[in-house]
């Protein structure tokens, strides 16, 4: 999967992230969130593995997490992949 | 439900909300958004550009998720706007509330506070960390539009009087001169010296989220607190991390909103120990220097005559092939910095 636009999915309520995904010619992952000293790399790690099973290997990827948890984490990060997708 | 805050009945309500809440309604925006329960508004806000602006909730409607939907909408539609920096102008009470949503203070004072979504500002300055000297170093912020021997006259005293001045070229795009070419010409122009670091504000100095008065003329309350603001930040968070002790800047004349920005520099730096140092302006065949002789005297399309009041380095540029636009697009006439 190749990310062919900007997309989004998520809100900054607490325990949910947003996350915004666009083209980059590289895959650059930025993360901000309320946890990040504590969990930055459980984050990233998540993050990597939904973007791993999607075969997406470049694009810009941010997030900005409020404690999410892994299911919320895998979901909304999907969903703005599948948004700015192109098979 | 987040809702379009449309027709003129829902936007005066709106606008009385705002004012309740004790927040000055600033027109001017892309978006004005609201909640409404049972008809009645409980939460209102609102995005100029990357900037989020007015929000307020209802008080009994305060500690739930109105906020968080409120700024999800908002920031929603500024990524879809295609801007990737989200501001928010709020009351120093609300900082803790942003600071949860992962937005991080740039300046607080008095009755407003100015905080980015993430953290812009602290990789800004990690990135120039390397133009970093110790000592007792000045500042001067400025937009160079384009570098004139004015400009350069500023600099050189400036740079006399410090161990190292730093040059912040105003990175904002809306002047005749982009900001590459601005800059460019400000690093030749001042290449010579040997204590001056040409560096860019990014967005955080006499930019339109920090100081739109300088771009749009919108004069007024809201202008002058974030007249503040933007010195606010300059004096708590940019000069300390570059030691700068001192702010220079040239005596203005003509232009009402710069003045209020000096009147401000006086007022503000001061008590975070940054001396204002107001330096008198160099003067061509008796009238002061300026990068607006310079642009009027292209518009007219005069490109020759310009050496007595711009460099060698800016009057090659202005006769270049590069410069045709720039000469065109200013006779074509514009706006305030066209």
């Amino acid at each position: 999967m190749t990310i062919a636009r900007k997309a989004q999915a998520g809100t900054i309520q607490s325990s949910d992230l947003m996350v915004f995904v666009e083209p980059a010619a590289e895959l650059v992952i930025e993360i901000e969130s309320t946890v990040r000293r504590q969990f930055e790399h459980l984050i990233r790690a998540k993050i990597e593995e939904v973007l791993r099973r999607h075969g997406v290997t470049a694009g810009r990827v941010r997030v900005s997490d409020r404690g999410a948890l892994d299911y919320a984490i895998q979901a909304r990060v999907e969903t703005a992949l599948l948004r700015g997708a192109q098979e | 439900m987040v809702t379009d805050i449309l027709g003129s009945a829902d936007s005066a309500s709106a606008r009385a909300f705002i004012e309740a809440q004790g927040l000055a309604f600033e027109p001017g925006f892309d978006d004005l958004v609201g909640v409404f329960e049972r008809g009645a508004l409980v939460a209102v806000g609102a995005r100029e550009r990357d900037v989020l602006k007015m929000l307020a909730i209802a008080p009994a409607e305060r500690g739930g998720g109105l906020l968080g939907a409120l700024v999800t909408e908002l920031a929603r539609r500024a990524s879809a706007a295609g801007h990737d920096a989200l501001f928010v102008f709020t009351k120093p009470e609300c900082v803790p509330s942003f600071e949860a949503m992962n937005f991080s203070l740039l300046a607080s004072g008095g009755r407003a506070a100015l905080l980015e979504h993430g953290r812009g500002l602290e990789r800004y300055l990690e990135a120039n960390r390397g133009a970093v000297r110790e000592g007792a170093n000045g500042a001067v912020v400025m937009n160079c539009n384009p570098f004139t021997l004015g400009h350069r006259h500023l600099v050189e005293e400036a740079a006399r009087r410090v161990d190292t001045l730093y040059v912040f070229v105003v990175r904002e795009d809306r002047s005749a001169f982009s900001f590459d070419v601005r800059l460019r010409l400000v690093r030749e122009g001042t290449r010579d010296l040997q204590n001056v670091r040409v560096l860019d504000t990014s967005r955080y100095a006499v930019s339109a989220v920090t100081f739109p008065a300088y771009f749009l003329k919108r004069p007024g309350d809201a202008a002058s607190i974030r007249l503040d603001l933007d010195l606010l930040l300059f004096a708590q968070r940019i000069a300390p991390f570059f030691h700068v002790r001192r702010r220079f800047f040239g005596t203005e004349p003509d232009c009402a909103v710069t003045r209020a920005y000096a009147d401000g520099m006086h007022r503000v730096l001061p008590a975070f120990g940054i001396e204002a140092v107001e330096i008198a302006r160099k003067e061509a065949r008796g009238v002061a220097i300026s990068a607006s002789r310079v642009r009027a005297a292209l518009r007219d399309g005069h490109v020759d005559g310009l050496e007595d009041i711009v460099p060698e380095t800016t009057a090659a540029f202005l006769r270049s092939d590069e410069a045709r636009g720039v000469r065109e697009r200013l006779r074509a006439g514009g706006g305030r910095h066209a």
